[in-house]
């Protein structure tokens, strides 16, 4: 049985077809790359035994493997932020990059960047090497927030006015970012392209130690919220007769999306897309039940950011695309679609 | 005592939207609250809901709203908003389903099938609830909220706002009679807003008539759906026959008149 | 398969030919490739930065990206013995991945004088094992270096030249002071008419017609980029009309390569001389 009555997707044939091609595609990262590395190479650092190729453990071990590891954490929750917002909101186009929660995030970063060595001083000498992360989270949930109070009314969230106001805070976002940058030195300029463009090209195991724990809190507790936000699905009120805490749902839901968000702006970059294209695609093909959602959205993401990623230093090398990049092109023909073919989404 | 509302009002903005309502729901009974549009009866039942803060008190079984938990509160009262839109991919089941407590996994959820059954969904329940009719997203929204409190212990409470303007003749008196048997059968308590009199008339045991935010008047069919009480509360002239069935029926008389009477100041004289 | 196996049969061979084979090079700054083709050791370089343009040759090679994001994978993957570049190489975390995996990353200091220019010429000559090869080199060009820095100190005056970046299509960025601009002045005994800017900024046409400059000095990043028509306060500056003016490569002009005595040279020819500063001035 591959399809339900329904018509759509049974969940234990998609649960296996997206594990494997998670595993492909984890395959495909760690063994792909523009180094070449022979395959009984590979098999054999894996396997924990002396290549032949003497740095065949160091691309494997401190490049590719943090690497893929990175590029899944952070799609994975990309791909569920995009999700809980899309819930809350109850709108398919919420996105974290959309409505400006990214945008806040890596303002953020860049302020602890550019002014770090003088206003923000104190806070870097305080939070040391958590001072960007932590920056980015409190910027991503702020943004959320502050989404939030501008477009509920009564309420009702006014999907118009959420994503006017999202284009609203990226202008001003940009515009902030513009301004640091127009002070930056030309050392901080140098850290600055990287917020813009997203990119997992500097990944390693210093990054994923920093960013890891607060992305798989977000990851762990995002399932929790996925009945009642099924709730909201039916509108706010709903979710009150239902028997659910309301507020604590909203306010749990905006802590999860600035932490993952925010994590994640704070090791790559601007990543666009990912929140809107795979959850859309997973309630297309297995429905919009958030325990189905937000699991599938999780390992869909992880593995289309791996795969992006992959592709992104494959085509050009020896150089690397930045991965923000391949995102944009792959999301945005994609977001134009859905634009275009809107009826019941 | 299901259900006891005393002294309740709904201050919003500045405004008292509804004042000083005074109510007693039985077991089993089903109550209609009546009234022209803007009188508060919304309001009101989104101050019973949870949805609004009030004055005064309001108990369930003897216990204030406030002092029962949340989760708990919610199999024992079931609200049916106005209007319910869902904009996403899901399918009946899963909205009906969505009313049910958890259950153990595997286990089929009878109730589910019945209330589908009964409310004439069963066919539809693979279909997204996006595509279906005003009417059949109506009866998915009614089975989910039944669904919610039809196997609790205890009082039950039911709230509904026009849980049946979307539906054709024929399932007007379906539904109805659906919260009828379950009323009559399991003792559950409903208070519904009608705005269609003859249906109000035909199933309600007792109508509450509403008029700027106040209860106007209160009582059974024949007490209630008089020329003068029409008159004073929509404006509005009908002939009024009682019918061997054990109700009256509701003839309205053109709208021409109806605008007249508007504007007749002697339809002011209870405000 | 039998790629494979040629590959790893390559992957055993090499520790034992690295003796004999070629010095295998990266070079991720222009002017630092540049010095490369200029001591003819071009045969060495495998693989060049985005910033690599000159000479025509570099075209052939593969590029590693732009020296600011190189990517660790890219530069390994070229197998390179080493890797040479500068201070602006990032991220630091891929150098020093680099490094780990046996690659000699060179990172050079950054040249804003003539002295250190031909400095880093030597450090990349004894690098390459070519030591004798860059003094020769240097001894040309400081002996030309010479003889304009000379014309310049004769010329009696200092001139106030306006710099201009051109980089994009319609946007031009005004050179400030601690800038290589700056330096390159410096080094022609003229000065930056621009003093109240720090580093490029995007160019204000009122700031332009304020500076009242002695000269025009014109970089574009590719031939053809500064179009004059689209900015009339530079045409309508005196020093325009008369001609003390240069429109050249932005990487020929700031480099700090090999081609530095030529860049001194073409800039000291237009400066006015003192003379005619006064009387431009009046």
């Amino acid at each position: 049985m591959i399809r339900d009555a329904a018509g759509r997707f049974g969940h234990t044939p998609a649960l296996i077809i997206v594990l494997c091609a998670a595993a492909a595609v984890a395959l495909l990262s760690v063994a792909s790359g523009a180094y070449p590395l022979a395959i009984p190479d590979i098999l054999k650092v894996l396997g924990g035994r002396e290549a032949n190729d003497p740095v065949a453990s160091l691309v494997l071990l401190e490049v590719r493997m943090p690497r893929f590891l990175l590029g899944f954490l952070v799609g994975a929750v990309l791909a569920v932020s995009g999700a809980l917002l899309q819930g809350l909101f109850r709108n398919p186009l919420a996105d974290p990059g959309l409505i400006g929660v990214s945008a806040g995030a890596s303002l953020a970063a860049i302020m602890v960047i550019v002014l770090g060595s003088t206003w923000l001083g104190g806070w870097l000498a305080f939070a040391g090497e958590w001072a960007l992360p932590v920056a980015a989270f409190f910027g991503g949930s702020a943004t959320v927030f502050l989404a939030w109070r501008i477009a509920n009314r009564d309420g009702q969230t006014q999907v118009a006015t959420l994503l006017l106001s999202g284009i609203a805070i990226n202008a001003i976002a940009g515009a902030a970012t513009g301004l640091l940058t127009f002070y930056a030195t030309d050392d901080e300029l140098r850290s600055l392209t990287f917020w813009t463009m997203g990119s997992l090209g500097h990944a390693g195991w210093d990054e994923l130690m920093i960013g890891a724990p607060f992305m798989i809190l977000a990851l762990i507790v995002s399932p929790f919220l996925a009945r009642p936000l099924d709730a909201f699905l039916l509108g706010e009120s709903v979710v009150g007769h239902l028997g659910y805490p309301a507020n604590t749902v909203k306010k749990a839901a905006i802590l999860v999306v600035g932490l993952g968000v925010g994590a994640a702006v704070a090791v790559s970059g601007l990543i666009g897309f990912v929140g809107l294209v795979v959850p859309h695609l997973v309630r297309l093909v297995l429905g919009a039940s958030h325990r189905v959602v937000l699991p599938f959205s999780a390992l869909i993401g992880g593995t289309l950011l791996v795969a992006a990623d992959s592709l992104a230093r494959i085509v050009v090398a020896p150089a690397e695309l930045p991965i923000g990049l391949m995102m944009a092109l792959i999301g945005g023909p994609f977001f134009l679609g859905l634009l275009m073919r809107r009826k019941v989404v | 005592m299901t259900l006891r509302v005393n002294d309740l009002s709904v201050l919003l903005g500045g405004v008292t939207i509804v004042r000083e309502i005074n109510l007693m729901l039985e077991a089993g009974e089903i109550v209609m609250l009546l009234g022209p549009n803007g009188a508060g009866k919304s309001t009101l039942l989104k101050a019973l809901s949870g949805e609004l803060p009030f004055q005064g008190q309001v108990a369930m079984a003897g216990r204030e709203l406030a002092d029962w938990a949340p989760s708990q509160l919610a199999r024992h009262r079931a609200v049916m908003p106005q209007k319910v839109d869902v904009n996403f991919p899901l399918t009946v089941e899963e909205v009906v389903a969505m009313g049910r407590p958890r259950t153990s996994r595997g286990k089929p959820d009878t109730i589910i099938d019945r209330l589908m059954t009964e409310l004439d969904i069963a066919h539809l329940r693979y279909r997204m609830v996006p595509g279906l009719s005003g009417g059949e997203q109506q009866r998915v929204q009614l089975a989910r909220v039944l669904g919610q409190i039809l196997d609790a212990s205890g009082p039950r409470l039911l709230l509904l706002d026009e849980c049946t303007s979307a539906l054709d003749p024929s399932h007007q008196q379906l539904v109805m009679e659906v919260i009828q048997r379950l009323a009559k059968e399991q003792g559950i308590t409903v208070l519904a807003i009608v705005h269609d009199l003859n249906l109000a008339a035909q199933f309600a045991d007792r109508l509450v008539v509403m008029q700027a935010g106040r209860c106007f008047c209160e009582g059974g069919a024949h007490d209630v759906l008089t020329h003068s009480v029409l008159k004073a509360v929509y404006g509005y002239r009908a002939r009024i026959i009682s019918l061997p069935e054990g109700y009256p029926l509701v003839v309205p008389l053109g709208s021409g008149s109806a605008q007249m009477a508007s504007g007749n100041p002697s339809c002011r004289q209870a405000s | 398969m039998r790629g494979r196996m040629l590959l790893i049969a390559l992957c055993w061979l090499i520790p034992a030919l690295v003796q004999a084979e070629p010095m295998r090079v990266v070079t991720a700054d222009g002017a630092i490739t540049e010095t490369v083709y200029r001591l003819g050791l071009e045969s060495m370089l495998v693989a060049v930065d985005t910033t690599s343009g000159y000479p025509e040759e570099t075209q052939a090679l593969p590029k590693v990206g732009y020296l600011r994001a190189l990517p660790f994978e890219g530069v390994l993957a070229m197998r390179p013995d080493v890797l040479i570049t500068t201070e602006q190489a990032a991220p630091q975390e891929n150098l020093e991945r680099l490094a780990k995996a046996g690659v000699q990353v060179e990172t050079l200091p950054m040249a804003w004088t003539p002295e250190a220019s031909l400095e880093r010429i030597v450090t990349v000559g004894e690098i390459l094992h070519a030591r004798s090869e860059a003094q020769d080199l240097v001894a040309e060009l400081s002996s030309e270096i010479r003889r304009v820095q000379q014309s310049a100190v004769n010329r009696g005056s200092r001139p106030r030249v306006l710099f201009i970046l051109a980089a994009g299509n319609h946007s031009v960025l005004l050179a400030g002071q601690d800038t290589a601009a700056s330096a390159l002045l410096d080094a022609v005994n003229a000065e930056n008419a621009v003093t109240a800017i720090q580093g490029y900024k995007p160019a204000s046409r009122e700031a332009i017609l304020a500076s009242q400059p002695d000269a025009i000095v014109i970089a574009e990043s590719t031939p053809g980029q500064f179009d004059i028509s689209n900015w009339q306060e530079v045409a309508h500056l005196d020093a325009w009309k008369s001609g003390h003016r240069m429109v050249a490569d932005s990487m020929f002009l700031l480099g700090f390569g090999p081609r530095l005595p030529e860049a001194l040279d073409a800039l000291n020819r237009v400066l006015p001389s003192g003379t005619a500063v006064v009387s431009d001035d009046s």
